[in-house]
């Protein structure tokens, strides 16, 4: 019986650790680098403004269920880190809390406007960012002395085809949206139309895209069918000369390799910039938060242009705030001025609830035409038809 | 016959009790809403109109409309005019404890036009009204708590029923369940005040059923039931209280999503409109893997393939180990165990790693071999084939280790008697090994068929429906429908009702399989 008790007493201690009213709940999706820095981040405001901050790290799977299944019973965190393309679900679903009454010019002026928007949805904002996250294009230094400024080099430059390497010259998930959005919008191409509620995919610039796409698979340009993890192990291993990925790539690449980062080429076709897609990382605050004033003055906080140059020394991030691109150690930093310079040339993830029917049958159709040689026009139109039916089904 | 009839009115009271205050609670949140609100509009009004608000205001302003920031068009400012007739800023440096209450009122209000609202946790009443400069918000605080629980009123009707009851006892015969139903229902009468026919209703049927089981005799039978068994039930309660809220609570809730239809978190009854888009093929091809049909047909295939390849791999490989002759038996099944001692994810992971076009393991070994490398999930067949193969791996060894346990209860001397009689060894398979493996085999066969039928991350870890949904097994349709295809839940709802129900009726069937083969 006393082991009964002291389990109970044990249990209902755990119980009340997680809604002690005076601790800001944060959740978060980071490892590595990113975690560390931001447990430096939340030592140091704990410390300067008197609150207690319990960082809670949540797999970035079950994120998103956990959020919405968390936050209307009220088990839910106050802050969490995540990209903005949920937003306008979120908001549909009332599970985040608008920052406006917080939030003033001179904290908005902290930010590039593409980062500081991404975050707003409708009229209203609802996080301020910590990082931008968009692919750009890797290379090994040691096959090739420059990237290639324009698409058609990958089919012609001699440094990539010589007689004494034999790899591939690019490699990217090829059947992967995400990616192949800078084809999409660098053929002039985009997801939706300009209102951002009509889905419009089979459109003859996203066929000429993927047109591209199938033919620098058809060539040899790029490998099929591989994943994440394989793209970084031809990378390192030399059998890829440039690997288009996120700055979370430069972990995975090993320390004897010789790489670098450049902007991504310009479409020779139509002369315009590949464009890739932008994913802001945010934090948010849950509608059901226990002190919203408290709340937000640890979101001010870890957002701030201080926070942000010691994310950016040590956890590589690309921060948003302009403030950090002056600083010295930054500024000589390649890689992140490199991925600065790419955010400028971005088309940021859609953040209508819409969004998130596309991906599937997008990728089916990237499949179709790369891995089972499907005509492209038909492959697209029958993606649109699936969106359309998903969001038929919904109204 | 004077049967005590003390017991059956205490539980039927009770279940009187239980109904009304449940109605009770619900009449006395609604009028405490409707009182609350209704001040705090009035509250409000009166401050649209310059007048100074009345008592139990926590805070009282008019709200100068949005201006919205030249450089950022989602940012905006709003300020109020305190009573020494200075403007400020709501928010920032100088704020004051309601001003994001206030702030977040007067936005609701642009939006919406109304806005009136309980904050439970904190005991205010928040309301909008339009001013003429603005928006006109008032917070204010209930001076009274909710009506109390009428104990009184309760206490007496129930005593007023206890002499009904009892009356009817001393009467007899059929006075006794009309007089334990009318004791019992006196509640009902409050209850139709406090929240309408419905509720009175379902009061007064308990208190019919209490009765009808006093008459019966039941009430009695489980009574000595109860106190007979009373230790086994206790230990029974955990459990059962387990079962309900992890298995029967979530059956039901997932049972009656399947006639809703979630659009962004709204939920609008759409009655059978989810199985009938499910079972009608929403107007798709019978070829298209988005066919109901088409998919179900997969799932048969996928099931059937697989039980009868985990079987006759199964039983072979354990008729092998048995062998006398063959060394290192116990080695050899510990190997064969182990694919099934691995979690199943992650062998799956692995197979799907080997299936890789470029460099996974398969391919490689048919390049070395001179031969073409096959695109494993560009085609149908091969995509089914690559799943079965990964669950064939998966699923032989449970059938294996069946397949031994049945075999070492075979007693030996019936295999000596049959040599002894000529019997080939062929005969001796046939006449005696496969009936005696049969009894065991069937239920494994059955459970083996149900987990194949909802093996969900094989199909979705190895070849994820490729190509185009076309491995796709009913509970990864399901899974898509719920989480990729922008979250209809109640299709999914929908779906999992239907496999439940084809596996019922498996269960069923096979059930009825295993008892003839006993009989």
């Amino acid at each position: 019986m006393p082991r009964l008790l002291t389990l109970l007493f044990v249990f209902l201690l755990g119980c009340r650790a997680d809604a002690d009213p005076n601790t800001v709940l944060l959740w978060h999706a980071y490892s590595g680098a990113e975690q560390e820095a931001l447990r430096d981040s939340v030592t140091r405001i704990e410390h300067e403004h008197g609150i207690d901050v319990r960082l809670v790290s949540v797999p970035y799977e079950a994120f998103a269920d956990k959020l919405t299944a968390a936050i209307p019973n009220g088990n839910g965190p106050d802050l969490f880190v995540f990209a903005h393309d949920r937003i306008g679900h979120w908001t549909a679903n009332h599970l985040i809390e608008p920052l406006e009454y917080y939030v003033d010019e001179d904290v908005a002026d902290r930010y590039a406007l593409e980062a500081i928007s991404a975050m707003s949805y409708e009229g209203s904002l609802y996080g301020l960012p910590l990082a931008v996250k968009s692919v750009a294009l890797f290379y090994r230094t040691d096959i090739l002395s420059a990237p290639p400024t324009e698409t058609k080099q990958f089919f012609a430059m001699e440094e990539l085809y010589r007689d004494d390497w034999d790899g591939y010259p690019l490699v990217y998930e090829n059947t992967n949206l995400y990616p192949h959005a800078l084809w999409l919008h660098g053929f002039g191409g985009e997801l939706f139309g300009s209102d951002g509620a009509r889905t419009s995919l089979a459109t003859p610039e996203a066929v000429a895209a993927l047109s591209f796409a199938k033919q620098l698979d058809r060539d040899g340009v790029v490998p099929g069918g591989v994943d994440a993890r394989m793209v970084a192990t031809l990378f390192n291993e030399g059998k890829a000369a440039m690997a288009i990925s996120g700055p979370w790539f430069q972990n995975d690449i090993n320390s004897d390799v010789p790489w670098a980062v450049a902007t991504l080429p310009t479409v020779s076709e139509t002369g315009l910039a590949a464009k890739p897609f932008l994913g802001v990382e945010g934090i948010l605050m849950s509608s059901r938060a226990k002190n919203k004033d408290r709340a937000y003055k640890v979101l001010n906080a870890l957002t701030s242009d201080a926070e942000a140059i010691r994310r950016a020394t040590k956890a590589k991030q690309i921060v948003p705030n302009h403030a950090a691109y002056e600083d010295a150690t930054i500024a000589q930093n390649a890689a992140l001025m490199a991925f600065r310079k790419q955010l400028d040339s971005t088309v940021p993830m859609s953040a209508s609830p819409l969004m998130r029917s596309v991906w599937t049958p997008y990728q089916n159709a990237l499949l179709k035409v790369i891995d089972q040689g499907d005509d492209v026009a038909d492959a697209l139109r029958s993606a649109e038809s699936e969106v359309k039916s998903y969001a038929e089904g919904q109204q | 016959m004077r049967r005590n009839w003390w017991n059956s009115y205490v539980l039927a009271a009770l279940l009187s009790v239980l109904v009304a205050t449940a109605a009770f609670v619900s009449y006395r949140n609604a009028a405490f809403e409707r009182r609350e609100l209704g001040r705090a509009t009035l509250a409000a009004t009166s401050v649209s109109q310059g007048q100074r608000p009345m008592d139990n205001v926590v805070a009282a302003y008019v709200v100068s409309p949005a201006s919205p920031s030249a450089k950022y068009k989602f940012l905006r400012e709003r300020s109020v005019t305190e009573s020494d007739g200075t403007q400020r800023r709501l928010g920032g440096n100088s704020a004051r404890p309601h001003d994001k209450r206030i702030y977040d009122a007067a936005n609701q209000f642009d939006k919406t036009g109304t806005f009136v609202q309980l904050v439970t946790d904190t005991d205010l009443v928040i309301a909008a009204q339009p001013a003429p400069t603005g928006v006109a918000i008032a917070i204010t605080t209930p001076p009274t708590g909710p009506e109390r629980f009428p104990w009184l009123v309760v206490l007496g009707l129930l005593v007023m029923g206890s002499l009904v009851c009892a009356a009817g006892t001393l009467v007899g015969g059929g006075a006794r369940p009309l007089g334990l139903a009318l004791g019992a229902s006196g509640l009902a009468v409050p209850t139709y005040l406090w929240s309408g026919l419905a509720m009175a209703l379902v009061l007064i049927a308990c208190s019919m059923l209490v009765a009808w089981a006093d008459w019966r005799g039941s009430l009695r039978r489980a009574g000595r039931e109860f106190r007979k068994g009373g230790i086994a039930y206790a230990f029974l309660t955990p459990t059962a209280a387990a079962m309900l809220v992890l298995v029967g609570i979530p059956f039901v809730v997932g049972l009656g999503l399947g006639f809703y239809n979630n659009n962004h978190g709204e939920w609008t009854f759409v009655g059978l409109d989810n199985f009938i888009q499910i079972l009608s093929g929403d107007g798709r091809s019978l070829s298209d893997p988005l066919n109901f049909w088409f998919t179900l047909g997969v799932t048969v295939a996928w099931t059937a393939v697989n039980v009868v390849l985990h079987v006759s791999i199964g039983v072979a490989l354990a008729l092998v180990l048995r062998q006398k002759w063959l060394k290192g038996r116990h080695g050899f099944r510990m190997l064969l165990i182990l694919p099934w001692a691995i979690p199943n994810y992650i062998t799956a992971l692995i197979w799907k790693g080997m299936f890789q076009f470029e460099y996974g393991a398969i391919n490689s070994v048919l390049s070395t071999l001179g031969l073409d490398k096959v695109n494993w999930f560009s085609e149908w067949s091969t995509s089914f084939a690559s799943n079965v193969a990964t669950n064939t791996w998966l699923g032989f060894p449970f059938m294996m280790v069946v397949a031994l346990g049945a075999l070492e209860n075979i007693p030996s001397d019936m295999y000596e008697a049959a040599e002894v009689d000529g019997a080939s060894p062929w005969q001796r398979f046939q006449h005696i090994t496969i009936p005696h493996l049969m009894p065991a085999m069937l239920p494994a066969l059955a459970l083996g068929a149900i987990w194949t039928f909802n093996m969900f991350n094989v199909i979705y870890l190895v070849s994820d429906g490729r190509p185009g949904g076309g491995t796709d097994i009913l509970v990864t349709e399901a899974y898509r429908w719920a989480f990729e295809r922008g979250e209809r839940y109640g299709l999914a709802a929908a779906y999992a009702t239907i496999i439940f129900l084809i596996l019922i009726l498996w269960t069923i069937i096979g059930s009825r399989l295993t008892k003839k083969d006993a009989e």
